[in-house]
């Protein structure tokens, strides 16, 4: 209706109703603006909202079903006890965890660098914690890992590639036996070769019965055709052998039907030159993971580094590439800690140098060799080879530890002096040499305390008994090894002294030899003794190895360049005042 | 209160859902992860981020908290993933509305509300946070509890968030979260 109309309205009614009606009064003036109103009759515009139900879409992943559950044997119990687990299943029950305690760190693998799919990667990240896993009923172990220890295992289970090279006696061994459970358990291997050194034959076997009962095992011992059926058909998932009998088997160890899920190499060094026969097998074997053991993955020179990798990615190094840049390539796939870095409570590491008078025999034998020698040496002019220096070095230190005419030692005075000491407190020793035949005058002048003999003029056979008397018999306080037979692998954590009757040329290998006694598991400080000769060339090749040491500790310590750690040519020369030198047509590298 | 007894599984055998939904800046999103009683994963699944609008958010007024967290996250979570569970675990309180959409209890872990009228708390050894629920799924604890008790001694209700949040965070790193199809 037009406005004018509505006024015309109001209008007649005001002039015809009665005046005593009065309109109420409007709650609010109206509002002139309005000029057009719709009829009812007419149908509003309806705009609409858009969708009111929410939704999402969704993606997923399944990973490998784990095997069915192990039950693993009950431990021995009393008779009261067996009687109450008989009628009701024991269900553990720790207590109620406490809130106010802070929330402990959880190990989990993660996934590494070079896992590219998102399903890889999740399949990692979405794993239960290692920590708990071994306290429970899930894997059994006999102590639970030091949380080093599970950092290791978690380095190991995700990766395709690894070198663990943490120092001697950390327990390497365990971390991978451990790692190796959790695939197995997990369901992601079904099949892996361990190979060690034969003298660690025993070691693994103890240890694998100790870390993972539940995986069955099977050595390579026999002729070889039931090491042929151990290759081809038998179904043993997990596999042992040493590098000796791997070399023999090359062609089945690189039948195309074999094939490992893992092949893990114990003391990896043994592969640190390229071109030996073993290292061609361990890298011949048909693999999907490759794992490396070894406390010292150079003991020489940077490729032996390479030499470890070309095992365990053969494409990782480029060919040429200088030492420095090789963490580049590398540090994802080394794992490497330190006994000072991860153990604040293990037993302390007590280093003695004994400096030794040599006897007036010793004495007057040692400088009539020396100084011969001197002049055998300057006569051979450029004929000499570093194997002239080698024979001398090796005379004058065979002097040092017994007078040749006599048998006078200086150092069996001071060793007799220190084993009665040993022997009175209970304790056991072991004392290290280079050659056998010392060992042997030892064992003599030893037997008091009962002397055992662990060197490579001791059958294989007698090896593992020797070890095991000399672990629980109380009157057996001394153990006479060779650094080259008794310096790798075995575990000697009962033992708390340690004599170095000589020297190793390389500081690598004394350490090895130190770390049989201060490993996991010693539960006092072991105390190593190192016999040095004054004024001999036992001391000249100390003070150079000991430089070397300090060099090796900081370029470690930097990750930056691998050191090259025994005595070089120039300096195995140096050890004389001699001017001959080896004709060359080259100069030496640097 | 009835007590239904959960059918004794070995640790292997028996299945546990660890429902989380998560917010973002493109909005809301779920993550679930199924594991057996050990804790070891068997399936995972991630939703999409969804953000109501203002509309929804008016219209659904206090109802839409449990309608994203219950029905459009939860359940579609749930219903998409092939390996059924025998218990359902959320840290999101919300969630716990999708036990009247679902016949498998559904349990929530964390610190309980400040009044405890609708809700049900106790503690259990599997958790190292007290559990809850809602008092009219009340009926649900013994079952919970006998399923629990199944539960490997190792595992911590409370855990496998951390690997769900983990897992979100490597969707959303590598773009997974804006493809889920």
């Amino acid at each position: 209706m037009p406005p004018d109309n509505l006024t015309e309205a109001v209008e007649v009614a005001l002039e015809f109703g009665a005046s005593s009606v009065e309109l109420s009064k409007l709650d609010y003036p109206l509002d002139p603006n309005v000029r057009e109103a719709r009829l009812l009759s007419e149908t509003p515009s309806v705009r609409s909202l858009g969708r009111l139900e929410l939704s999402v879409s969704t993606a997923g992943w399944k990973f490998p079903k784990p095997p069915v559950e192990y039950t693993p044997p009950n431990p021995p119990t009393t008779s009261s006890t067996a009687r109450v687990s008989t009628s009701v299943p024991a269900v553990f029950n720790p207590p109620l965890p406490d809130p106010s305690e802070p929330a402990r760190p959880r190990i989990r693998p993660k996934p590494t660098n070079d896992t590219v799919l998102f399903k890889d990667r999740l399949l990692y990240l979405l794993q239960p914690p290692l920590d708990g896993l071994f306290g429970s009923r899930q894997l059994e172990v006999p102590f639970e890992p030091y949380k080093y220890q599970l950092e290791g295992i978690a380095f190991l289970v995700p990766r395709q590639s690894a070198l663990l090279a943490d120092e001697m006696g950390l327990g390497k061994t365990a971390q991978a036996i451990l790692a190796l459970r959790v695939l197995f358990h997990h369901g992601y291997i079904h099949r892996a070769l361990v190979v060690c050194p034969k003298p660690l034959m025993y070691n693994w076997a103890r240890e694998l019965k100790m870390w993972a009962p539940d995986i069955p095992f099977e050595t390579f011992d026999g002729d070889p055709e039931e090491r042929r059926r151990m290759w081809l058909v038998s179904n043993c998932p997990l596999k042992l052998i040493n590098y000796e009998t791997l070399s023999r088997d090359c062609e089945l160890a690189t039948d195309p039907r074999v094939h490992f899920d893992v092949v893990v190499l114990d003391e990896a060094q043994r592969i640190k030159n390229k071109e030996s026969k073993t290292s061609q097998v361990v890298r011949a074997i048909h693999r999907s993971r490759s794992w490396a053991l070894t406390g010292t993955p150079i003991e020489n020179h940077p490729d032996d580094l390479v030499n470890i990798f070309s095992f365990l990615d053969s494409g990782r190094i480029p060919p040429g590439t200088p030492p420095r840049r090789l963490p580049q390539y590398t540090s994802d796939s080394i794992l490497r800690r330190t006994k000072d870095l991860v153990q604040s409570d293990m037993p302390t590491k007590t280093i003695r140098d004994i400096t030794i008078e040599l006897t007036p025999a010793q004495r007057a034998a040692y400088d009539r060799a020396e100084n011969e020698g001197v002049v055998h040496l300057n006569e051979l002019g450029d004929t000499i080879t570093i194997q002239h220096v080698f024979q001398l070095v090796m005379r004058l230190k065979q002097i040092c530890n017994f007078d040749p005419v006599t048998g006078d030692s200086a150092k069996l005075e001071q060793l007799l002096t220190d084993m009665e000491e040993v022997a009175a407190s209970g304790r056991k020793a072991i004392v290290f040499s280079q050659w056998v035949e010392p060992l042997q005058v030892l064992a003599q002048a030893l037997a008091r305390y009962g002397a055992l003999q662990y060197h490579g003029k001791v059958p294989h056979a007698q090896r593992t008994a020797i070890l095991d008397r000399f672990r629980d018999d109380p009157d057996c306080h001394v153990l006479l090894m060779s650094y080259g037979t008794g310096s790798v692998g075995l575990n000697l954590q009962f033992a708390n002294y340690v004599f170095l009757f000589d020297r190793w040329w390389n500081p690598a290998v004394e350490d090895q030899a130190i770390n049989r006694a201060h490993r996991l598991g010693q539960r006092h400080p072991v105390t190593v003794t190192r016999f040095l000769s004054s004024n001999t060339i036992e001391q000249r090749i100390a003070e150079i190895l000991e430089a070397k040491r300090q060099l090796f500790h900081e370029l470690i310590a930097q990750a930056d360049k691998p050191e090259t750690r025994g005595l070089t040519e120039e300096e195995i020369f140096g050890l004389f005042d001699i001017k001959a030198r080896p004709k060359r047509d080259k100069p030496p590298p640097a | 209160m009835t007590r239904q007894a959960a059918s004794a599984k070995p640790h292997g055998l028996l299945t546990l859902g660890f429902l989380s939904v998560l917010q973002e800046s493109h909005g809301w999103l779920g993550g679930y992860l199924v594991t057996n009683g050990w804790g070891r994963p068997l399936e995972f699944r991630l939703t999409t981020a969804v953000q109501p609008n203002r509309v929804q958010t008016v219209l659904y007024g206090p109802t839409l908290s449990e309608y994203l967290h219950a029905d459009v996250i939860g359940k579609t979570l749930v219903e998409k993933t092939t390996t059924k569970p025998d218990l359902i675990v959320t840290d999101s309180l919300p969630v716990l509305a999708l036990r009247s959409r679902i016949d498998i209890p559904v349990v929530a872990v964390g610190s309980a509300p400040e009044h405890l009228g609708d809700w049900v708390a106790f503690p259990h050894v599997r958790s190292s946070t007290l559990l809850l629920l809602p008092r009219k799924f009340e009926v649900d604890q013994d079952r919970i509890v006998a399923l629990l008790d199944q539960v490997d001694p190792a595992v911590d209700l409370a855990e496998p968030f951390t690997r769900v949040r983990e897992a979100v965070a490597e969707a959303r790193k590598m773009g997974v979260t804006n493809r889920a199809a």
